[in-house]
């Protein structure tokens, strides 16, 4: 990837005011109305990204509330080019919502199949319904990437990212071979890292 | 093993350190190499990427917007405290069994600092009404102080006079002088007179009212003519006294005497004489 390219994919639909990475600097100088924009425009990804993890609404609250007052403690130490706010973001709220499952010592054992699919969001979307629209295209466009995907191979990153499994647990879990297990996840990587590059196409 | 065979096994790490899956050992080798190669660190970057895709797989579950807006407001507050020197460095994790509203500070008291911030100005008003409440308590105790002082230095000024003039009457060496009316009616006078202090008090009783304008003066008779002491008016019972100090030398203080004389006293009298007494021995 070009380090210094936007990664316009990510960008969500009210692309309007100043981008992201402007943002960051803003909060790291201390200006909290930049956290505030962040939170408006990044809020209900993040939100989604606790829900899936964190069994508990209100735990998933407090994560998203923890995650933002991460982002803005260490909004300093954000380096440009190295796979966009929004990266950083979702890597923060990941992380708090796994701390959170720990400290719980309960992880969200909903069947799978209990999952709505994406883009059949209930209740309210985003403010306008524009940015609905493309909000739900973008995530169609992402789950469509990761529908394609061989199910052994969703399977394995999605364990490591939603449940926070390493890889000898989910070798474990799933009884195949540990070198099975990072080239399911390597092969899975690289196919999305591919759509990246066709999103950041489209994304103009 | 070769760098190459090292390189081939950490580009199979990679994947996994991008879903944070590798296991302890594996990880602080792979972070070793990553040190010294650039090219797995971008290639590790990409990765990671392509991992956060997965984050927009979670089915979008809306928040509801009032609970959405307490968040934000919290989170615009703690960060306004923040930047005046507030929170702690990293957010607190819940421990398990226990509802975390995470705006405890770690590092300090149980107030976060939007709280403590608050709880300062409310702290800064209280102390600077309790100040001004202070002030408003000394600067009345310091009246009561001033009128104090002074009803105490006129007390003691009176007490003084009163001193004195029991000094100037308490003597073995004061002298008496009556004073006997000069007409039918019985005004008369007492003045101790202490040559030593050189100092007079005089009583009159029976005094008649004086007019309008008019008061009694006292009168030190000598050769040279009377020497002018002061006036007085006298009371309904027709008392009234007067005392003062003389520089006439004692022996040339032959007789005392009252007139009635404009108000304040003239240095010759006018009036004719009311009472007179000898002050010879």
């Amino acid at each position: 990837m070009h380090p210094t390219q936007r990664t316009v994919s990510y960008l969500p639909a009210d692309d309007s005011g100043p981008d992201d990475g402007a943002l960051v600097r803003r909060m790291a100088a201390g200006d909290e109305k930049a956290l505030g924009l962040l939170y408006d425009r990044w809020s209900p990804l993040l939100h989604s990204v606790a829900r899936r993890i964190v069994a508990d609404p209100n735990d998933a609250e407090e994560v998203l509330e923890e995650a933002f007052w991460q982002a803005w403690r260490q909004a300093g130490r954000y380096e440009e080019g190295r796979g966009g706010v929004s990266t950083w973001l979702t890597m923060i709220v990941r992380s708090r919502a796994l701390d959170r499952v720990r400290a719980r010592g309960r992880l969200r054992e909903e069947s799978w199949e209990n999952i709505p699919e994406p883009g059949s969001g209930d209740g309210e979307g985003p403010a306008s319904p524009d940015a609905a629209a493309e909000q739900d295209e973008r995530r169609r466009l992402i789950a469509a990437a990761v529908a394609q995907l061989p199910p052994e191979q969703r399977e394995t990153v999605e364990l490591a990212y939603f449940r926070g499994l390493s890889q000898s647990e989910i070798a474990a879990k799933l009884g195949q071979p540990l070198g099975t297990v990072k080239t399911r996840a390597r092969l899975a990587l690289q196919k999305l890292r591919e759509s990246l590059v066709v999103f950041r196409e489209e994304g103009g | 093993m070769s760098l190459d065979t090292e390189h081939e096994n950490v580009q199979a790490a990679l994947a996994a350190e991008a879903l944070d899956a590798l296991d302890g050992e594996e990880r602080e080798a792979l972070h070793a190499h990553l040190a010294g190669c650039a090219e797995c660190r971008a290639e590790l970057e990409s990765l990671r990427e392509a991992a956060s895709l997965l984050a927009h797989t979670a089915p979008h579950v809306p928040l509801a917007p009032a609970r959405s807006d307490r968040i934000r407001a919290r989170l615009l507050a703690r960060a306004a405290a923040d930047v005046r020197g507030g929170e702690a460095a990293e957010p607190v994790v819940a421990a398990p069994e226990t509802r975390v509203i995470p705006i405890a500070s770690r590092r300090r008291s149980a107030l976060p600092a939007w709280l403590a911030a608050a709880a300062s100005v409310l702290i800064a008003i209280g102390l600077g009404a309790y100040a001004l409440s202070l002030r408003g308590r000394v600067s009345s105790l310091e009246q009561q102080t001033a009128s104090l002082s002074r009803d105490r230095g006129r007390l003691e000024s009176t007490l003084a006079e009163r001193e004195a003039t029991l000094a100037a009457l308490a003597g073995p060496e004061v002298r008496v002088i009556t004073l006997a009316s000069t007409q039918e009616r019985a005004p008369s006078g007492r003045m101790f007179w202490n040559p030593v202090r050189r100092r007079y008090t005089f009583f009159a009783y029976n005094l008649p009212q004086v007019r309008p304008g008019r008061e009694y003066q006292l009168w030190l008779i000598t050769p040279a003519g009377p020497v002018a002491a002061p006036t007085f008016r006298p009371g309904r019972d027709g008392a009234g006294s007067v005392e003062g100090a003389y520089d006439v030398p004692n022996e040339q203080i032959r007789a005392v005497a009252v007139t009635e004389e404009p108000a304040g006293g003239l240095p010759k009298p006018t009036g004719e004489v009311l009472i007179v007494g000898n002050a010879a021995e």
